[in-house]
């Protein structure tokens, strides 16, 4: 933790005193990411800076990557953070922190990041069950690891102990408060302004907790319950390993073609002798599409055991 | 893809196996209107016992075959007489008729309009394949203008038939259109069918890919399937009642809802019933439901 001198005019031990301390927040759409940055705009703003914050939102839909700069400073120029500039990053989103961590300082730079993983379909290597993903594979204490000073915290669970996810922002703004130099009252006032009445005391709680947990020293928890749940997704996995069966009765086939053109994985074609075969069984979502389509009733897709058990 | 509570379905359990594979030619559509008949009576839990099929004359009437229930193979044009018989002497029953372009608006198109008339409780499915292909391609009620034909050919020049606007104006309870190509949507239109107390008349847009087809170059059965979409269809397939017959794009589902007195209950209680006839008359048990 950074001892900070209050009266400093860049906060945040730059070795330039013109500099602007820079904050980039990132998450996925829906998470609050401009939330965060509102707040901290407004509050850096109430203590007397100027203040910078640009956007992308415009394109995030509920889902998709956001991120917001604020620069605060005895002078601000320039609205947008250069790569590898940024004192702090915060991540509401895991996968989102890592995919920022280039703009992070090199020397000293502060990663608050949620640990929760929001994996994307578009992960998945393909579209089969079980598929291997691409979700960042790096765990929390390898990132911790790599840079200056990190926090990797499960903030969404600690939301939702405390009854909604949806404060996890308030969550991170509470470890966010525990770098900069600024009075958690004044936080506090800050969040009141922008959290809807009826959440103020769940918001006030939220930002405690996180900024409980920044100062406490114990940092590791969250690493090990996300490796938990990796276990939990891996056994889950082997469970439902085959999960149907495609069969083709030649007898009844009578080489129309439709379920090798319709087949959005081509995995389907014809045989020497016009009959439908599995070519790509690899490549079969169980989709039923060729099954419905089949004027023959000569395709059939069985669920296995293991997943007529587990739906 | 089960629906809720019920086991997987699996249509082996409904066809008369020793018939299979069944006698279509490769791609027809007719077989996977079939399908979705046979997975709409499972998802509504109709006992095979209680489910009647009745077929006129043509590739749709060679259909009802293939299903292991009770099946009635009857003359070209009038399976809805004889099911309006059934339904009448046989309130129990799941009554379904199923029936062809030709055999439902051409040569049993009188029926028709009377059987959505007397809003008998049945369900009627047309498979709309545009021609007569058991016979050798002859020209149907339902031809595209300008499709050839081993009767028009140098092209049809006879406007078409749109038959849920008739079903509609002669006063059918439920009317839709379904497409092959959309099996799930056709299920569930189906069982909208079934489920309904009153004439509903379903008609199920189907290809013809070895007579119509090829006659027409219409290319493969992929390719016919997939233009079910677009373009292949003509635009007189009208969708709504007011401009039953208005270029169009194809519509599908549900396309009109016309709510009336379904014709066997009236029939017992107002004809039957003040004659001293009762239940008794019908010959059978109370309708079981």
């Amino acid at each position: 933790m950074n001892a900070l001198d209050k009266e400093s005019a860049s906060p945040h031990g730059n070795r330039d005193a013109a500099r602007p301390t820079n904050v980039l927040i990132v998450g996925v759409g829906g998470q609050g990411v401009l939330m965060v940055s509102k707040v901290l705009a407004a509050l850096c703003q109430s203590e007397g800076f100027e203040v910078k914050q640009s956007e992308v939102h415009g394109m995030a839909k509920r889902g998709g990557s956001v991120f917001s700069h604020v620069r605060f400073g005895e002078q601000v120029w320039s609205p947008t953070i250069p790569r590898g500039e940024a004192d702090i990053v915060v991540a509401l989103e895991w996968a989102e922190g890592v995919r920022w961590l280039d703009h992070l300082r090199r020397d000293g730079g502060t990663f608050i990041a949620d640990t929760q993983r929001i994996v994307p379909p578009i992960s998945f290597r393909n579209r089969t069950r079980n598929a291997a993903s691409a979700y960042a594979p790096e765990t929390p204490a390898e990132v911790v690891a790599l840079v200056g000073n990190g926090f990797a915290l499960d903030a969404t669970s600690m939301a939702t102990g405390l009854g909604d996810r949806r404060v996890a922002n308030t969550v991170l703004l509470g470890a966010l408060s525990t770098v900069l130099p600024f009075a958690a009252e004044h936080w506090l006032a800050v969040i009141e302004q922008f959290v809807p009445a009826k959440t103020k005391d769940l918001n006030r709680r939220a930002f405690l907790a996180g900024r409980d947990w920044a100062v406490s020293a114990e940092r590791v928890p969250a690493a090990v319950a996300t490796d938990a749940v990796a276990q939990k997704v891996t056994a889950r996995a082997i469970e439902t390993a085959p999960a149907h069966l495609l069969t083709i009765n030649e007898a009844w086939c009578k080489g129309c073609d439709i379920c090798v053109k319709m087949c959005p994985e081509r995995c389907l074609s014809l045989n020497a002798r016009m009959v439908a075969e599995l070519a790509r069984p690899d490549a079969c979502t169980a989709c039923h599409l060729c099954e419905w389509l089949c004027p023959d009733y000569a395709i059939r897709i069985e669920s296995t055991p293991a997943v007529k058990g587990a739906s | 893809m089960a629906a809720e509570g019920i086991d997987e379905f699996d249509i082996r359990d409904y066809l008369r196996t020793e018939l299979m594979p069944h006698f279509m030619c490769p791609g027809c559509g007719h077989g996977i209107a079939l399908r979705a008949l046979l997975w709409a009576v499972h998802e509504e839990r109709i006992a095979k016992d209680r489910l009647a099929i009745v077929t006129g004359i043509g590739c749709s009437g060679r259909v009802g075959g293939y299903i292991d229930a009770n099946t009635f193979h009857v003359t070209h044009g009038r399976p809805l007489t004889f099911a309006t018989g059934l339904a009448l002497a046989r309130p129990d029953l799941e009554v379904v008729v199923i029936t062809g372009d030709g055999d439902c608006l051409a040569i049993g198109g009188n029926h028709l309009i009377h059987a959505c008339r007397r809003n008998l409780r049945m369900t009627c499915l047309m498979l709309n394949n545009e021609i007569y292909g058991m016979t050798g391609g002859q020209v149907s009620p339902t031809t595209s203008e300008a499709r050839l034909t081993t009767t028009t050919p140098y092209g049809n020049a006879e406007p078409t038939f749109d038959a849920c606007g008739l079903a509609t104006a002669a006063g059918a309870g439920l009317v839709g259109r379904g497409m092959t190509l959309q099996t799930v949507a056709l299920k569930n239109l189906i069982r909208e069918a079934l489920a309904y107390r009153g004439f509903s008349f379903v008609e199920i847009l189907s290809d013809c890919t070895e007579i119509f087809g090829r006659k027409n170059d219409l290319g493969s059965s992929p390719e016919m399937i997939l233009r079910q979409k677009g373009s292949m269809r003509p635009d007189f397939y009208g969708n709504t009642v007011e401009h039953p017959f208005r270029p169009n794009n194809l519509t599908t589902g549900i396309i009109a809802r016309n709510e009336r007195p379904e014709y066997g209950d009236t029939y017992r209680s107002e004809v039957l019933a003040p004659h001293g006839h009762g239940g008794a008359a019908a010959g059978v048990s109370a309708p079981v439901e």
